[in-house]
């Protein structure tokens, strides 16, 4: 009893964070700061800033492939392989082995996971966005999914908070429809970018590009500089790992942040798969883990919980979290945990060449692109869709000029002249939070004896009309601006998972019997248990989520904090 | 989907986060291994030959050629590790085609005059353009699905001798130390961006 007691006392914090991806870094850096003893619990293997990013400083002779993907690979990668860059052999060490870590699907879905410490946000896209006004209302607008319980009033000032920390830079543009944020300085749009900037603000109306808005450091600050975090270098080699701390990772920015308090524990190897709710209590005191190597059990306490596993790994905890309160999984009585699964869906848009130009050129790998905001259904814009999408894309110059050779020197010599301009631009749509579209736990076991989950979503109507608009107008566009030989393409072979932005698993919401979260991330029912990542949207806007997550978690930390203060907890 | 397209939704979808290289790397998908099969080798007198017309495909100039550049040993990895069997198979067939083009004009490709090389590798070229077209006519439209239907023999597609062998000696060669650097700007942290500079004399397009 005596050694259990021990154990019990030595496992006890004063809140554990589940996952230490972009919301689980947040979550550990404001608890911490605010004085609480947390452990962080990371499912995967440790990654160590720097030393752990292996493929950082190779080249492309480096790989034997070349970075391409061989069969082995391959078979190992099956859906990580199906984004068509994350199973590159320069990459795939950061992303998972999906043969390790079985998923079903009823109908196809990308699930593209990164199990160790900083999670996805040592992969992600970087594109950071606010919501605007409208995202907070639609759903109560047009009658798809809830309301959300909160509105962009309330995110405002946590979008500030976590931008100037993060280190975003962009462009101030006072365009309703993309709130402006706290920036650093812009990165630069090429000679065709810019032209293709003035001819959309001339010829369509409502219609604009900027550069794209990404948590890459151009302007560090003191307190970034403190942290160990430097400028871009534009390498554009991001994937592999950041040397230079300049794109913000839960490996450059939270984790030495929550580390310099000295209030961070992190344990690495464990999969939460179960938060423990003690029903006298009416509320949860802890989390059991197994450890992924030695199969151990293990159980952790703490007065309060964030699970910030990612949006389908949240979900199936709380699955797997059942107690006489919570029959159906925590938070469950409105049968919404695990349903509402959206995603963005992309693979839709235009690509094109421009004559001119041939005297200009740029300097430097920009990790980053153009972006377009929404504009249909926006101010007098009406379509037969509800909602709509933004486009990311970008300009470049190829490499080669034409020649008749097929071969032999005249050829090798025209292959390294720089070349014609091109410029491609592709749709990030918005879905519509649809309850058939949901995730289940099965009776197949994995290694560790944990259920697999099976998929069963997908694209609907709204989403497959708008994917005809975000080719057509792509191209008209395109054409409008100048540019010849413009290729329109909507792929059918895509499916939900693919824009890696799962979301709306464990909804927030007004009410208990139809959602999973209150306005504060709360779990209804397990309130000392709070959920940050994309299980809580309540809709998906067609912008990037992760800022929104990250603003998301630092009010409901700061919340929480006030709250066992206030010995509410 | 044409490569130009395809690397433009690759940059697209990531935002262009994703460096040149990266996106080359996955042009050309691997396809799922086959059960039981022998690992693809190439015999000494092969690995020669395909040595050989990847450095008439990329000749020494003022710059090292394929050859040195090591690309005959890349083709034979790549056909091993990335290709289906059936794929490599098609490209041994090539071989010996090729072989027996050059003993026509008088010997083993490897021994011909640079000129006699030229003529063969025409030829194969050819070849391969009659071949693609016999795929096309082949092809089926299914009236359901709009899609191409199988070919009819089962047999899987694969691409003429001469496509695979230039494409993958043009990748290795400019994925290669030798290419990168010394044929192509090669700027491995280049510390800034500038979006619209002039284009100085004789630059070479950036390696990455």
């Amino acid at each position: 009893m005596n050694i259990q007691g021990k154990a019990k006392e030595q496992n006890t914090f004063d809140a554990i964070v589940v996952g230490s991806g972009v919301s689980g870094g947040w979550a550990a850096k404001e608890l911490t700061e605010k004085g609480l003893k947390v452990l962080m619990l990371e499912r995967g293997r440790d990654v160590v800033h720097v030393s752990g990013y292996e493929d950082m400083m190779k080249e492309s002779w480096d790989f034997p492939h070349r970075g391409r993907v061989d069969k082995t690979a391959a078979e190992e990668y099956w859906a990580v392989k199906r984004t068509g860059y994350a199973a590159n052999e320069g990459n795939r060490g950061l992303f998972e082995k999906d043969i390790d870590h079985p998923y079903k699907e009823k109908r196809r879905f990308d699930w593209i996971r990164g199990y160790h410490t900083g999670g996805r946000s040592l992969m992600w896209g970087r594109q950071s966005y606010r919501w605007n006004e409208k995202d907070f209302t639609a759903n109560l607008e047009d009658g798809n999914g809830v309301d959300w319980p909160i509105r962009y009033g309330d995110l405002a000032p946590w979008y500030d908070y976590v931008e100037k920390f993060a280190g975003i830079s962009g462009q101030k543009e006072n365009w309703d429809v993309l709130p402006d944020g706290q920036f650093q300085k812009p990165m630069e749009m090429n000679c065709v970018e810019q032209h293709f900037r003035e001819q959309l603000e001339n010829k369509f109306d409502g219609r604009h590009a900027t550069i794209g808005r990404v948590a890459h450091l151009t302007e560090p600050t003191e307190e970034q500089t403190a942290l160990g975090r430097g400028s871009c270098q534009y390498r554009n080699k991001c994937i592999k790992g950041c040397p230079y701390g300049a794109y913000f990772s839960t490996q450059s920015a939270t984790l030495p942040a929550a580390k310099k308090t000295e209030n961070l524990t992190l344990i690495n190897d464990k999969i939460v798969y179960e938060v423990i709710y003690d029903d006298d209590l009416g509320k949860a005191t802890g989390v059991r883990a197994i450890d992924q190597n030695t199969k151990e059990e293990i159980e952790y306490f703490a007065k309060i919980i964030f699970l910030n596993a990612s949006a389908i790994n949240s979900a199936w905890i709380m699955m797997q979290s059942k107690s006489k309160r919570h029959p159906n999984g925590l938070g469950n009585i409105s049968d919404q945990l695990g349903r509402n699964i959206m995603d963005h869906h992309l693979s839709s848009g235009a690509g094109g060449v421009i004559d001119g130009w041939e005297d200009k050129y740029y300097y430097g790998n920009r990790p980053n692109g153009i972006y377009i905001p929404r504009f249909t259904n926006w101010g007098n814009d009406k379509r037969d869709f509800l909602r709509g999408f933004g486009y990311q894309g970008r300009a470049q110059r190829k490499r080669g000029v034409p020649t008749d050779a097929t071969f032999g020197a005249t050829l090798k010599e025209s292959l390294t002249i720089p070349g014609q301009w091109t410029m491609g631009i592709g749709g990030f749509g918005e879905t519509l939070p649809s309850e058939s579209n949901l995730m289940t736990l099965t009776d197949d076991k994995d290694q560790w004896g944990l259920p697999v989950i099976e998929f069963d979503a997908w694209w609907g109507d709204n989403e497959q009309k708008m994917r005809v608009a975000m080719r057509d107008e792509a191209i008209a566009m395109l054409e409008s601006a100048g540019f010849q030989n413009v290729n329109g393409y909507k792929d059918e072979e895509k499916s939900p998972g693919i824009g890696i932005h799962e979301m709306g698993t464990a909804r927030m919401g007004r009410e208990e019997k139809t959602s999973v979260l209150n306005k504060n991330n709360q779990v209804w029912g397990a309130e000392n248990v709070f959920v940050t990542d994309g299980a809580a949207m309540t809709s998906s806007s067609c912008v990037n989520p992760s800022l929104t997550y990250m603003a998301l978690t630092a009010r409901a930390a700061d919340f929480a904090v006030n709250e066992l203060k206030k010995m509410n907890m | 989907m044409n490569r130009r397209e395809a690397l433009n939704r690759v940059a697209i979808l990531m935002g262009g986060a994703v460096s040149a290289p990266t996106i080359m790397a996955l042009m050309e998908g691997c396809t799922p291994k086959d059960t039981a099969s022998t690992p693809f080798s190439l015999s000494a007198d092969y690995q020669s030959l395909v040595a050989e017309i990847a450095e008439v495909i990329i000749p020494t100039t003022d710059t090292p050629g394929a050859k040195e550049a090591g690309v005959g040993p890349f083709i034979e990895t790549m056909l091993r590790d990335c290709y289906s069997d059936a794929q490599a198979a098609h490209f041994t067939k090539g071989l010996k085609a090729l072989e027996s083009k050059s003993k026509e004009l008088g010997g083993s490709f490897v021994s011909l005059s640079s000129e006699q090389k030229t003529e063969v590798l025409k030829g194969m070229e050819a070849a391969a353009g009659a071949e693609k077209q016999e795929a096309e006519k082949v092809k089926e439209i299914d009236a359901e699905t709009g899609k191409v239907k199988d070919d009819g023999k089962g047999a899987e597609k694969v691409t003429p001798f001469f496509n695979i062998m230039k494409e993958l000696t043009l990748f290795g060669y400019f994925t290669s130390e030798i290419g990168a650097t010394q044929e192509l700007d090669y700027v491995p942290i280049p510390g800034k961006y500038e979006g619209c500079i002039p284009l100085k004399e004789g630059q070479k397009a950036y390696a990455l």
